[in-house]
């Protein structure tokens, strides 16, 4: 049952990654690129992380989705199709595409995911939470100093000091 | 010479009478027996009374009404009964035609009208079936521009989410379709569909008032999205628990609402906008853009987005009852079943009824549970309903301003409150509960 479920999903992953980056359509695309990320979650549903999945349903999916989304549908087509026809361009991304994978792959392998047993419970994300908390609290604070950058620098971006706003009576 | 049918004649009546009758005998006797049959064998059915119940007993069952309490009983513990009847798609439809129907009524009376009076004997009690029948009667017109497969797919998956919703609410103790452990990050996760869905289908019909419809939904559901999360994670803190049944079986003694006010005052008010009801129905202002995101649907495809509106509107009221109203909590008013059914039947005069062996069907628990979630429920749905009387529509940089400033600030308050209640030892372990 479970290999089954693995496959179809592993099928829905690949498939949809593949049509988001082949079809022509832009907002067909950014549905399957919706379906990947569906999939990914699917895959932590099966890795006993629901807690994970969840959130990955409610952020990529439910938001991260909706951006593109919003951002195909007001940007203009034209600038987006401009093709450039570059050899060494090409080239260039192969050979970034082959140094990422080996390096990913070499993590992988060196993490000891061989020696990973499977029969061990699965853990309870309160004792993830306690961990964000207690041992892991640098990269937490990181993360929130990194986050409210972000959101301060689009905030500056945004800001446009040309447009003056005369019509709102507050 | 009748007016209605004015070539009546009663032989010919009767002939169609008898016609009908012969039809209906071949078709059951050639594919009604037969389906049944089929079925009963595909469906794994009950040991009742240590006795398989083969498919041809079934029918001797059916056929016995004192003997078929046991089956019906065997049925209500399956998953069909759970998803479509009762705390599923079932409850939650009719307690949304409900809604429809109250509303409709209770705004006319509010603006000093009648309302739907002429369908049904009794003040338009059956305006809804009309409009239902209506609706299904009616061609479904597609844009000759729009995207096919979107614009088809777009109502069904509003259904198809906002049953979802549903799933995750439990009426009563242990009812409940989708017992979870992580109930209420899967309402986060499914409420994060709806703008997708909004957009898509707004977009796929190619006109431009669904697409302006359409923005505006997204700007508003995405926006207060983050104060309707955050104005529930102080319940969550008290609680310690994302299991909505545990959440509301925590609240025996008193609703949350007591410590928590301003976190239910956030949460009612982002609920108002996720569901675009009215100081917050920017998306389909209907005195600015026509119908919103819903012009270009017509026929059953309008009917399909109603119901999940509010399908979605029942289950926003009852997540709300269970976070901070205490759920099926409340005082024990049903009264208990009457033992002497189940041992001697009850004699009326010269006839014996029973005894019924099999027949407290539901609890008391469980019908008292669900009385009182279902009177919780009405009255956050009439105070969902009343602004629609009352307010007229804000402006959308008050809409944003409101969910990114006011609302994100309260439900830190709310957050706060929760802490301080929780580390002052007022709440939590050691202090009331």
């Amino acid at each position: 049952m479970a290999d089954a479920v693995f496959l179809a999903l592993a099928v829905i992953t690949i498939g949809s990654a593949i049509a988001a980056l082949e079809l022509r359509s832009l907002i067909y695309g950014s549905i399957a690129l919706m379906g990947t990320l569906g999939g990914v979650a699917g895959f932590f549903f099966l890795l006993d992380a629901p807690f994970v999945a969840l959130f990955q349903i409610a952020v990529y999916v439910g938001s991260i989705a909706v951006l593109i989304l919003f951002t195909v549908m007001l940007v203009k087509r034209e600038l987006i199709f401009k093709k450039i026809e570059d050899k060494r361009r090409k080239f260039a991304g192969i050979g970034l595409m082959l140094i990422i994978m080996v390096s990913l792959g070499a993590v992988f392998l060196d993490s000891g995911i061989k020696t990973i047993t499977t029969d061990e419970p699965a853990p309870d994300f309160r004792d993830i939470g306690i961990d964000f908390v207690t041992y892991y609290w640098p990269a937490l604070i990181l993360m929130g100093l990194i986050l409210a950058g972000s959101v301060t620098g689009s905030l500056v971006l945004a800001r446009r000091e040309d447009v003056e706003n005369d019509q709102r009576a507050n | 010479m009748s007016v209605i049918a004015p070539k009546f004649k009663l032989s010919e009546f009767i002939k169609s009478l008898l016609d009908n009758i012969f039809w209906i005998i071949l078709l059951l006797v050639l594919v009604g027996f037969p389906a049944v049959f089929m079925i009963l064998f595909v469906i794994p059915l009950p040991v009742i009374d240590g006795e398989l119940l083969t498919p041809f007993l079934a029918l001797t069952w059916l056929a016995d009404p004192t003997r078929i309490l046991p089956v019906v009983q065997a049925f209500m513990t399956t998953d069909i009964f759970r998803v479509m009847a009762f705390p599923g798609f079932g409850f939650a439809a009719l307690l949304a035609a409900g809604t429809i129907f109250v509303e409709r009524k209770m705004l006319a009376k509010l603006q000093l009208r009648v309302g739907p009076f002429y369908c049904g004997k009794f003040e338009g009690i059956l305006q809804l079936m009309g409009d239902g029948l209506k609706l299904i009667s009616k061609e479904i017109i597609i844009p000759a521009k729009a995207d096919k497969p979107i614009f088809w797919a777009a109502p069904v998956l509003f259904v198809a989410a906002a049953a979802a919703f549903v799933a995750f609410i439990p009426v009563a103790p242990g009812w409940v379709v989708a017992d979870v452990d992580l109930g209420l990050l899967g309402v986060f996760a499914v409420i994060g569909f709806f703008p997708i869905i909004t957009i898509l289908s707004a977009w796929s019909a190619n006109s431009k008032f669904p697409f302006i419809g359409g923005i505006r939904a997204l700007f508003q559901m995405v926006s207060f999205e983050i104060p309707l999360i955050l104005s529930l994670l102080g319940v969550v803190m008290l609680t310690g628990s994302l299991n909505l049944s545990e959440i509301a079986a925590s609240q025996s003694v008193f609703p949350w609402i007591v410590f928590l006010p301003v976190g239910a005052i956030v949460f009612f008010i982002t609920m108002l906008a996720e569901l675009e009801r009215i100081p917050f129905d920017l998306p389909e202002a209907e005195s600015e853009i026509v119908a919103g995101w819903l012009t270009e649907l017509s026929g059953m495809m309008y009917g399909l987005v109603q119901l999940g509106t509010y399908l979605k509107l029942y289950a926003f009221a009852g997540l709300f009852v269970v976070l901070f109203l205490g759920g099926w909590n409340g005082p024990m008013v049903v009264p208990p079943f009457p033992a002497e059914l189940l041992t001697t039947g009850i004699t009326i005069g010269p006839i014996t009824a029973g005894p019924f062996p099999g027949l407290p069907l539901f609890t008391q628990e469980m019908l008292n549970g669900t009385l009182m979630f279902v009177l919780k429920t009405g009255g956050v749905i009439f105070f969902i309903l009343l602004p629609r009387g009352v307010f007229p529509r804000i402006r959308v940089d008050m809409l944003l301003n409101l969910g990114w400033t006011k609302l994100i600030g309260l439900a830190f308050v709310n957050i706060f409150i929760a802490l301080g209640l929780l580390y002052a030892g007022v709440l939590g372990p050691g202090g009331l509960q």
